[in-house]
């Protein structure tokens, strides 16, 4: 029997006979075949001393029986760990940040409390996936649209309180900022709901986010105060119609005015829609401006592109000049009435016209929603607010030193929303992954996922060879160095990495660390909430977080 | 009397037989074994090439046994779960990507992957699942099956055939609830 930490066999078997008491015997999981579940797919431990296993699972029904789970969990000082559906492979899947902890799987919590399409919001349990909320929408008729994450198996409310984003438009896209209302069992079993639902019979508790006092609902996000039970999220209503632009521009270092010119349009809320940078040199997206397919790269470029001491920009920008190639292509989602959508693109092709060179397509504007016949053929569909898991079918990474790819993890630093610091990012990754011959293309951009900033998201294999693992996450740790020394922090990351994560937000010496840890010891005296989630220990286990488990 | 269970394995009879007399790739597979466990849906997906044989076999089999195309988007997701719920055992073919995907949400409820071959050629998926059909291939769940990794991947061209069952736990999911 695997014990969680600090705790004796006899307390946990009479823990475990607790929890099997509230819930039914047949949702405690404590067999090797059901807690091989639970483990995370992607791990970059896989198999070795440190992964992080569960000692068991407890799958409630609803609120009352968390409630009285998280009782036991006190009284016996048990770790347990709440997951959602567990899908969010590549920052941890269902497995704990803390082994032993029992995980509180949250799945068979999957009821759509309250849909409301007058006022576009969802309260939604846990175990709520993107896929059930959207067919639930299709299946009522209701003219809502969600927002979704690619891949979009996993929990509304999970993807949100890890930070997750979307794809439509910006007010939407930040899945936390989109919350509005939560309600969570804390970890000495009380419920408490914030913002207007702390006001019984609240009648705005998912219109008015900011509610009376101090706003706390960013303490349940990426964090381990509690159990969030229900949550409301605003939804927006289905655009009428939805296009693309397409932005070319001549010069490398024409980035730089283009990235200042699109931030002061998205600053005005005139650009709301994703938008992705991409490189006709290369071939991929944002060529609709070239005729339709990709353009054949050309003879002159590949050798630039493939060149083994890495990509010289001033190269490929004097290869492309010669081949008549834009060096950058931008292309923009816009949604929404068909004058609109031409009135944005009016506004974005005013602008953008004072770049020398710079040249526009606006595709064709279509009715919402498109035949399925056409959404079946698209790549991906989270633009149109519909979840898939076409995601995997990208799959580009099949081996990495001899050993076949399982998975991966993810590298997500925040990076200003400037073309200079798109450009040294650029760089500075791509020679990393050429210094290490990872899988990497050969330009990597920056997404434009946020607002205000750049996500520059860079994926490592994982494979199930401890060796070979071991080298990833030393890359990792290389990656966390060389960002945190330009001042580029991480959004999210895996839970082997939490600690190391978290250690380069040092300001003032850990005051923020410290500050959560001042929380955690008031709300969690016996430290049994989401052990180590997000790099926040109890005291008693700090140093287990300090070696790095 | 007649029940959905007796129909399905009378049909799956039928559907061997028709694709032993007709389909070269599945000549393997011959009348089903009385004693061989049901098979309650056949998987397939879509994002694979599927070649001639392959096309004409779903066609014979979907005459009597329900077929499900998957493209890994919210339509077939619903067709899953539909599935999943009435099944108890439900035989496939496809990329490692889209069985990556299909056995995460099948654990949701309470199915595990108990058998699985790798081919570079869908044919000799075919065969596998041919005989799988009809009872020629036993479903015995391979003890080994959980430490055998496959590429999440369809970018290797690598196309599985595979069984999934469901096993003594219960679902840990019962399909979304409404209040």
């Amino acid at each position: 029997m695997k014990l969680p930490p600090n705790v004796s066999e006899a307390d946990f078997t009479a823990a475990l006979k607790e929890f099997a008491a509230v819930v039914g015997g047949q949702w405690l999981f404590t067999t090797d075949d059901d807690l091989y579940l639970y483990r995370d797919s992607y791990s970059p431990m896989w198999d070795e001393a440190d992964e992080r296993t569960a000692s068991a699972a407890v799958a409630p029904d609803n609120a009352d029986e968390v409630v009285a789970l998280v009782k036991i969990a006190n009284r016996y000082r048990i770790p347990i760990y709440p997951i959602s559906t567990g899908k969010n492979l590549g920052y941890g899947g269902a497995a704990p940040a803390c082994a032993g902890s029992v995980v509180l799987d949250l799945k068979r919590m999957n009821r759509i409390v309250e849909i409301d399409e007058r006022h576009g919001y969802v309260v939604v349990e846990p175990g709520v996936s993107y896929f059930d909320l959207y067919n639930h929408i299709q299946e009522k008729g209701l003219k809502l649209w969600i927002d979704c994450p690619s891949p979009g198996w996993g929990s509304v409310m999970g993807n949100a309180l890890d930070g997750g984003v979307g794809v439509t438009l910006a007010p939407y896209r930040n899945h936390f900022e989109a919350q509005c209302g939560i309600e969570v069992v804390l970890p000495d079993g009380r419920m408490m709901r914030t913002g207007m639902g702390a006001l019984p019979g609240a009648k705005t508790w998912q219109q008015f986010r900011p509610g009376f006092g101090p706003r706390i609902d960013g303490l349940f996000k990426q964090s381990n105060f509690g159990v969030v039970t229900k949550m409301g999220f605003w939804l927006m209503p289905p655009p009428e119609n939805f296009t693309t632009g397409v932005v070319t521009i001549p010069r490398f270092h024409d980035l730089i005015p283009l990235i200042d010119i699109i931030g002061r349009l998205e600053q005005s809320k005139i650009v709301q829609g994703l938008w992705m940078l991409s490189s006709p040199t290369t071939g991929t997206r944002g060529d609709a401006a070239h005729g339709g397919g990709a353009p054949k790269i050309d003879p002159a470029i590949l050798p630039v592109l493939t060149d083994p001491d890495g990509v010289n920009m001033d190269r490929l920008d004097a290869a492309a000049q010669a081949a008549g190639l834009p060096f950058w292509a931008c292309e923009f989602n816009l949604y929404g009435p068909k004058k609109l959508i031409e009135a944005q693109w009016e506004c974005i092709c005013d602008a953008v016209g004072v770049i020398k060179g710079a040249r526009f397509k606006l595709n064709e504007i279509r009715k919402l929603p498109l035949p399925a016949d056409e959404l079946k053929s698209l790549f991906d569909v989270g633009q149109f607010g519909i979840p898939s898991l076409r995601t995997f079918g990208l799959g580009p990474m099949v081996s990495y030193e001899g050993e076949d790819v399982v998975g991966h993890i993810f590298f997500s630093p925040v990076i200003p929303r400037t073309g200079e610091a798109a450009i040294e990012a650029m760089e500075v990754f791509a020679a990393i992954a050429r210094k290490h011959k990872l899988p990497y293309p050969p330009l990597q951009f920056p997404s434009s996922i946020f607002e205000r900033a750049f996500l520059f998201a860079v994926g490592l294999p994982v494979t199930r060879s401890a060796v070979v693992n071991a080298k990833i996450r030393d890359v990792f740790r290389e990656l966390v160095v060389i960002a945190t020394a330009r001042g580029w922090g991480e959004y999210r990351t895996a839970p082997a990495f939490y600690d190391l994560i978290m250690e380069t937000y040092s300001y003032n010496d850990h005051a923020l660390r410290d500050f959560l840890g001042t929380i955690k010891e008031a709300v969690d005296p016996n430290g049994i909430m989401s052990v180590g989630r997000y790099g926040i220990w109890p005291r008693h286990l700090r140093d287990a977080g300090k070696n790095g488990r | 009397m007649l029940t959905r269970r007796t129909l399905v394995g009378a049909g799956l009879a039928f559907a061997a037989s028709a694709c032993a007399g007709g389909f070269g790739a599945c000549g393997s597979t011959a009348q089903r074994k009385p004693d061989a466990r049901p098979i309650d849906a056949l998987l397939i997906d879509e994002t694979i090439e599927t070649p001639p044989q392959m096309a004409a076999f779903i066609e014979s089999a979907a005459r009597t046994l329900p077929v499900v195309g998957l493209q890994l988007d919210a339509a077939a997701y619903a067709k899953l779960i539909g599935v999943l719920g009435k099944s108890r055992a439900i035989v496939g073919i496809s990329s490692g990507a889209t069985l990556f995907c299909l056995e995460r949400m099948a654990w949701d409820h309470g199915f595990r992957l108990t058998q699985r071959t790798d081919h570079c050629a869908g044919d000799a998926c075919l065969e596998d699942v041919a005989a799988i059909l009809s009872g020629a291939r036993a479903l015995a769940a391979s003890p080994l099956i959980l430490v055998r990794t496959y590429r999440p991947s369809r970018a290797d061209g690598m196309l599985h055939a595979w069984v999934m069952q469901k096993s003594a736990s219960l679902p840990i999911r019962q399909g979304r609830r409404e209040v």
